[in-house]
């Protein structure tokens, strides 16, 4: 079965949308009318093609971008009303691209970077830095310059840098691009842990393996809308949601749907659970 | 292999105990690499991050050691020509290369021109230029986007602009350096697409560099696995369905229909299976698991 | 960001057909025209064959207003100072201190005003009917080095995928707290070293692979190179060379060698 040992997201809605539209100068409507609540603890998955809009969505969460419609509510504040440094107090963003945040001398410079600016305390931001570092594995590395680091350690020290702003929502935004198979394992499980303390954490991907084994709750968007607010399973139950959605179904969801006349469930997330249900037959495997 | 006449046919590649260290580094980024690739395979190289498969691919076309500097010790032949006494541009007719970064690749102002940029290098007359545009486009599927910048484009198609730009000056061999790095997954449905059909419309020989198995086991003749700068395994795809265990131990992650036919061969008596297509799979799964006669607990 | 550097919109008005090498140096000499005559009734008379070009070339009303609401704004202020710092000639019209505003101090902003007007329509109007494609290409065919003509296309070429590295620098370094408008001089200048030290790696990273890509695209293979897109001349292109070259010859033959008010 798959380990989903992280702590049950609680009532509080940490992030919450209400008919929430954006229009890009030049007319490109980006958002439709969102309607989302987030709650605090969640892990949840934003998933869709190119141009779905769910990095615009991401980005109205932190105020780098303001509703043109609708409202954004952030720890029941309204988003409107905090500057964007302050919106990153409660939400940190570590964006796809590690390059474009990394410019200290050295990883620790860098990791601190976020803290100074929000004006903690010296005491504090070194304990928040620590913190993150240990979090993120990274105080092998902590003296040398960031752009020496390899790809898969750079991405670790942009997102420590974002966690010793200690938020309690980490926006991740495609955080195992480029990373082979040891190094995509290592972050995510670095991450569960992360929302095992009780971080929010809000993944942006088109990787359906990844929302299979982390994700509790997926969110599917196409063109500025969301089309499929569900657990994984409700995700992987509809094949043709995802095709329409410019998503690639992965080869055990098609290989589920097409034992589904032999009573194979159609919501199968993972080649584990598939294999089971085949050789059991019928029994809740769940 | 040998064609009708008894000679041995010349090898697309052919690379004999081949090291290379990059200028400023202290570690050998090739250890000792020896391979063939017959002209008109597809052969997938797969590794996790520094095997050392971008620097195999930069040594095919003479990046590595003319552009890239470094220490080459060993043979890189290239369709019978040593790559060392080759210009980077000589080589460019026999090699095309694609890059994993679809904008760093991208510098001119429209398509048109970037997929016309290497044939004017070659002083290649112009009405040939507008043939072997016009034909490079339509083998990646972007005929009718002559005029369109680079950066209106999507990654997926950049990286098919990229394709159609090395394309053009009618090299024997494709090399691709993790060319879906960027994409989203319709993006790298197309892009593999198009290097299926270069290869069977075209006989086209393909290098893929990935780190992903799925598509290599999908699309490839055979799979090269690599690890600390050296080839380590080899096979057929069917024959790391069978033994997903093999890309593991390299760092990559098994193919799920492998994963399955791994786990049901465990579970089921004389289970053989090695799925490489959801087809076969659902077909061997209900003949075997699901009929009257067939399978059930080990 | 490519609003800025790419004005070219896409029409078949004649402008749009003339070769660019015709524009390019029609653009010189109109340009030379507009700096020699310093005649308030022939500057008008030159704008009005810049509007006349505007039309022809089938300007978009509402993408010409905006581009020229910098310079309508550059040329009320010229006509607004230019009397008070030019207090020459006579009849005086006011006076207060040491500040006299005189008919000629008029005239002379109005003129000024008129030849900027004049300067920027007709680089507008090149702008606007030319591709950056052309106008390379038009520069190498008129003897550029292609280094340098390669070198200008690829700079035009990233401008605007730069200047969305730039934003979302700027975003990923706001997300962390960073405040890019606030604070003195010396504050922000640190606080845009984090946009700066990321573009800049990222584009030497860039770069890098760039000069990979150019080479193994046969780049210098050869010193002679083929070029697909063509530029020749047609009739038409001739005349309108020899009428422009006309409308520089006369003007400037009457000013500096007839010596007539212009």
């Amino acid at each position: 079965m798959i380990p989903r040992n992280r702590a049950l997201p609680s009532e509080e809605k940490i992030i919450s949308v209400r008919n929430l539209k954006f229009v890009y100068e030049g007319g490109v409507e980006a958002l439709r009318g969102i309607n989302l609540d987030i709650r605090s603890g969640e892990f949840l998955a934003i998933v869709g093609g190119n141009g779905s809009g769910k990095t615009t969505l991401a980005k109205n969460f932190n105020g780098l971008l303001r509703p043109t419609g609708g409202t954004v509510r952030v720890a029941d504040k309204p988003a409107s009303e905090l500057t964007v440094a302050q919106l990153s107090r409660i939400i940190g963003y570590a964006f796809q691209n590690p390059d474009h945040q990394l410019f200290c001398a050295s990883v620790e410079e860098e990791v601190r970077f976020g803290p100074v600016n929000l004006g903690y305390p010296e005491d504090e931001v070194k304990a928040k830095v620590e913190h993150a570092i240990e979090a993120m594995d990274i105080h092998s590395v902590r003296a040398l310059p960031p752009h020496s680091l390899r790809l898969s350690e750079r991405r670790r020290v942009s997102i420590a840098s974002v966690i010793a702003m200690d938020p309690r929502v980490i926006i991740l935004d495609e955080p195992t691009t480029g990373l082979d198979a040891g190094e995509t394992k290592a972050l995510m499980a670095k991450v569960s842990q992360l929302n095992r303390e009780g971080r929010t954490v809000v993944l942006i991907t088109h990787d359906m393996r990844l929302v299979a084994e982390h994700a509790s709750r997926v969110v599917v968007m196409s063109d500025g809308r969301i089309v499929l607010d569900s657990d994984p399973r409700g995700a992987f139950a509809d094949l043709d949601l995802l095709r329409n959605c410019s998503l690639v179904p992965p080869p055990v969801m098609l290989l589920a749907h097409s034992l589904a006349k032999y009573g194979v469930p159609r919501d199968i997330i993972s080649p584990q659970e598939l294999v089971m249900r085949i050789v059991l037959g019928k029994g809740d495997v769940r | 292999m040998s064609d009708r006449s008894g000679k041995v046919q010349m090898k697309a590649l052919s690379m004999r105990d081949v090291r290379f260290k990059y200028a400023r580094s202290e570690e050998w980024a090739l250890d000792g690499v020896t391979l063939d690739i017959e002209k008109g395979e597809f052969v997938s190289i797969l590794g996790s991050n520094s095997s050392g498969k971008s620097t195999l691919c930069m040594l095919t076309n003479g990046l590595a050691p003319h552009a890239l500097q470094g220490t080459l010790e060993g043979s890189v032949e290239v369709f019978g020509r040593q790559t060392l006494g080759l210009s980077v541009a000589e080589l460019a007719t026999k090699v095309g290369i694609v890059f994993q970064e679809p904008d760093s690749q991208l510098f001119c102002m429209s398509v048109e021109e970037e997929v016309a940029f290497g044939p004017e290098n070659l002083a290649v007359p112009r009405e040939e230029i507008r043939a072997r545009v016009d034909w490079a486009l339509a083998l990646v599927g972007m005929r009718g986007y002559n005029d369109r910048s680079p950066f209106s484009l999507s990654g997926g198609q950049k990286q098919r602009v990229a394709i159609a730009a090395a394309l053009s000056m009618r090299p024997e061999m494709l090399v691709l350096d993790e060319p879906a790095y960027a994409l989203d997954p319709l993006g790298r449905m197309e892009l593999y697409s198009v290097l299926r059909d270069l290869r069977q419309d075209y006989g086209m020989t393909i290098v893929l560099a990935e780190r992903d198995s799925e598509e290599a086991v999908a699309f490839s003749d055979r799979i090269l696995l690599m690890k600390h700068g050296r080839i380590v395994d080899s096979g057929m795809p069917r024959d790391f369905a069978q033994e997903p265990d093999r890309l593991r131990a390299v760092g990559v992650v098994p193919t799920q229909l492998s994963e399955i036919s791994e786990m049901l061969n465990s579970r089921i008596k004389n289970g053989k299976f090695a799925f490489l297509r959801v087809e076969e799979a659902a077909k061997g799964i209900i003949e075997n698991c699901f009929s009257k006669k067939g399978g059930g607990r080990a | 960001m490519t609003g800025f550097v790419d004005l070219f919109t896409e029409s078949n008005s004649a402008l749009h057909r003339m070769d660019p090498r015709v524009k390019i140096a029609s653009v010189i000499f109109l340009s030379l025209l507009a700096l020699i005559i310093s005649e308030l009734g022939y500057l008008l008379v030159l704008a009005g064959v810049m509007v006349l070009l505007l039309l022809i070339g089938r300007a978009s009303f509402s993408k010409t207003m905006f581009a020229f609401s910098y310079v309508s704004r550059v040329m009320l202020l010229i006509v607004v100072l230019w009397p008070i710092f030019d207090p020459s000639g006579t009849p005086v019209l006011l006076e207060f201190g040491p500040i006299k505003i005189t008919g000629p101090g008029i005239l002379a902003g109005l003129a000024t005003a008129v030849r900027v007007f004049c300067l920027a329509a007709v680089w507008y109007v090149l702008m606007f009917t030319t591709s950056q494609r052309d106008l390379v290409r038009a520069l190498v065919k008129l003897g550029l080095r292609f280094d340098y003509g390669l070198s200008l296309a690829i700079s035009l070429r990233f401008l605007p995928t730069f200047g969305a590295t730039v934003e979302s620098i700027k975003d990923a370094q706001r997300a962390r707290g960073l405040e890019l408008d606030r604070g003195g001089v010396a504050k922000r200048a640190r606080n845009y070293l984090a946009v700066l030290v990321p573009t800049t790696i990222t584009a030497l990273k860039t770069a890098d692979t760039l000069a990979l890509a150019l080479q193994s695209r046969a780049y210098g293979a050869r010193a002679d190179r083929t070029y697909l897109r063509e530029l020749s001349m047609r009739a038409i292109d001739y005349v309108a060379l020899v009428v422009v070259v006309a409308a520089f010859a006369l003007p400037f033959a009457a000013k500096y060698l007839l010596s007539m008010p212009l």
